[in-house]
């Protein structure tokens, strides 16, 4: 099973991802915004990461922009899960390495748990350091 | 010497009042001979345009003021306002950009007609006005909406995430009565949803903002990719859903997937809610040697005759269908009809009270889909369908 880090503002919202992504069996880390999320990378390499775009402090794009520049970010996959479809925002986050983009507010947990199996289905990105 | 007539200090005044008239008027004016030689232009024209009098009196209209349409592409000959009325005989409206002497770019809303005299078109009159601040307020408004949509989906999010997972027996074992209540907790926020992407998608239309994302699909596995979610509608209400297409060639067309999943799941969506239960929705794809023609029919209230001409007008609800159906805003069609104009369609109907009623929208082939360099980036976002 992977390691997940989930990168969500909302507490109920990423509380809820943790009890379904643990539900099939992954390891799962969470953030509250994309500063938490980079220091808590510095003890957890994860297969994938679930994340906001629109978060206090510092939000999903500077999260993947700081994370790139450390060239660990080419490790994990990168899932958006986002309210804020069709945006720029959303076109920077696929230049900055995102694979895919689901709308949070369509998505059921059957849903959330096949996109994450899919992708991690796909040639993996596997960690090359484990903590 | 000459003499002075009644009949000449009255044409004198006359033409001192068109005079005054013309330089008064608060909007652009720009007056055309026959070939589109500029003949006149007032002064709200040379303010919004930066040129003089002077500098355009005499000169050619397509030529001395550059047109640019709202996507910043220069236009071409034929299609601005000044040759389409020569060539119809009939006004034309439209928004744009004129560049002014300086070289900045001013938007403009126009309305052109023809000058015609015993039937034949002896000039043209542009009128014009700078659009700047309205153009402003759209995109305030259309920041605005897309904020507060972000903000009303996140409590929303949770909502149907939890109501989602208690379905599903994360949190133990449920009841028939507690299932039942679940799922209309998850219908009704599936409305709500609904009715926001509604909303922004018809603030993205009216500023402009909506991109195209062109990909050449077979529009048959287009239309069946919505079915599912439809059927499930459907199925409420016993309404057999029947779809005649079948895979062909034919089918392939380059066109943008998302936009016509909106449009037939507005559409069919429409005919399923506007059927008496244990009616019939068909929808039927026509491969035709220009576009795709595709149809859907349902049988069931219908339009009334009257209110016909309006059902594309924002907020348009037929008195019929509000004594049976309270949900919807009248959103829907204004929605569809603007998606199908951005695809380079057309959309028509027919419909009789209590007999049913049948949409028809074309996706040509062969259109050529412009890159529009000021519009927002569109990627492609994935829904998926937590019914």
């Amino acid at each position: 099973m992977a390691r997940i880090l989930v990168v969500e503002d909302d507490h109920d919202l990423n509380n809820a991802y943790g009890i379904i992504l643990k539900h099939e069996g992954h390891e799962v880390v969470s953030a509250y915004d994309g500063k938490e999320a980079l220091t808590k990378l510095k003890d957890f390499t994860p297969n994938l990461v679930l994340l906001d775009l629109l978060m206090p402090i510092m939000g999903g794009l500077e999260f993947l922009r700081q994370w790139c520049k450390q060239g660990s970010a080419k490790q994990a996959k990168i899932l958006i899960f986002t309210n804020i479809e069709n945006s720029p925002e959303v076109s920077e986050a696929y230049k900055l390495g995102a694979e895919r983009c689901i709308v949070k507010s369509w998505t059921a947990p059957h849903n959330l748990s096949r996109v994450v199996k899919d992708s991690l289905a796909t040639e993996s990105k596997t960690p090359t350091t484990s903590n | 010497m000459t003499k002075t007539t009644a009949s000449s200090i009255y044409s004198k005044d006359l033409h001192a009042g068109v005079e005054s008239l013309f330089s008064s008027i608060g909007e652009g004016v720009i007056t055309t001979d026959e070939f589109g030689k500029i003949t006149r232009v007032n002064p709200a024209a040379e303010s919004i345009l930066g040129y003089s009098e002077r500098d355009l009196v005499g000169e050619w209209l397509p030529k001395k003021i550059v047109a640019l349409s709202l996507n910043g592409d220069k236009m071409k000959f034929i299609d601005l306002p000044i040759t389409r009325i020569f060539l119809t005989g009939k006004a034309v409206s439209e928004k744009m950009y004129y560049v002014r002497k300086n070289g900045d770019r001013i938007p403009v809303a126009i309305n052109a007609s023809p000058i015609m005299q015993a039937g034949k078109p002896i000039g043209a009159v542009e009128v014009f006005r700078d659009i700047t601040f309205e153009q402003e307020v759209d995109l305030m408004k259309s920041e605005f909406i897309s904020l507060a949509s972000h903000q009303l989906r996140t409590p929303l999010s949770a909502i149907k995430t939890y109501a989602h997972m208690m379905a599903e027996g994360y949190m133990g074992e449920l009841n028939d009565d507690q299932k039942q209540s679940l799922k209309t907790i998850i219908g009704a926020s599936n409305r709500m949803n609904e009715l926001i992407s509604t909303l922004l998608n018809v603030t993205r239309i009216e500023s402009g903002s909506i991109a195209i994302m062109p990909k050449t699909v077979h529009i048959d596995s287009v239309v069946r990719e919505v079915l599912p979610e439809l059927l499930l509608m459907a199925e409420v209400k016993h309404i057999i859903v029947d779809l005649k297409t079948r895979e062909s060639p034919q089918n392939k067309i380059k066109t943008d997937p998302l936009i016509v999943k909106e449009v037939i799941t507005n559409l069919v969506s429409n005919a399923i809610k506007y059927t008496q239960n244990g009616g019939e929705v068909k929808i039927i794809v026509k491969p035709r040697k220009r576009d795709i023609l595709i149809e859907v029919h349902d049988s069931g209230w219908g339009i009334p005759s009257h209110a016909q001409d309006q059902i594309f007008s924002k907020f348009f609800r037929g008195q019929n269908i509000i004594k049976r159906e309270t949900t919807g805003i009248g959103l829907g069609l204004y929605l569809v009809k603007g998606l199908i104009d951005i695809l380079g369609g057309k959309i028509w109907f027919t419909s009789k009270e209590r007999i049913g009623t049948s949409f028809f929208f074309t996706l040509p082939k062969g259109k050529r889909f412009q890159s529009l360099p000021h519009f927002k980036k569109i990627e492609e976002s994935e829904k998926y369908n937590s019914n």
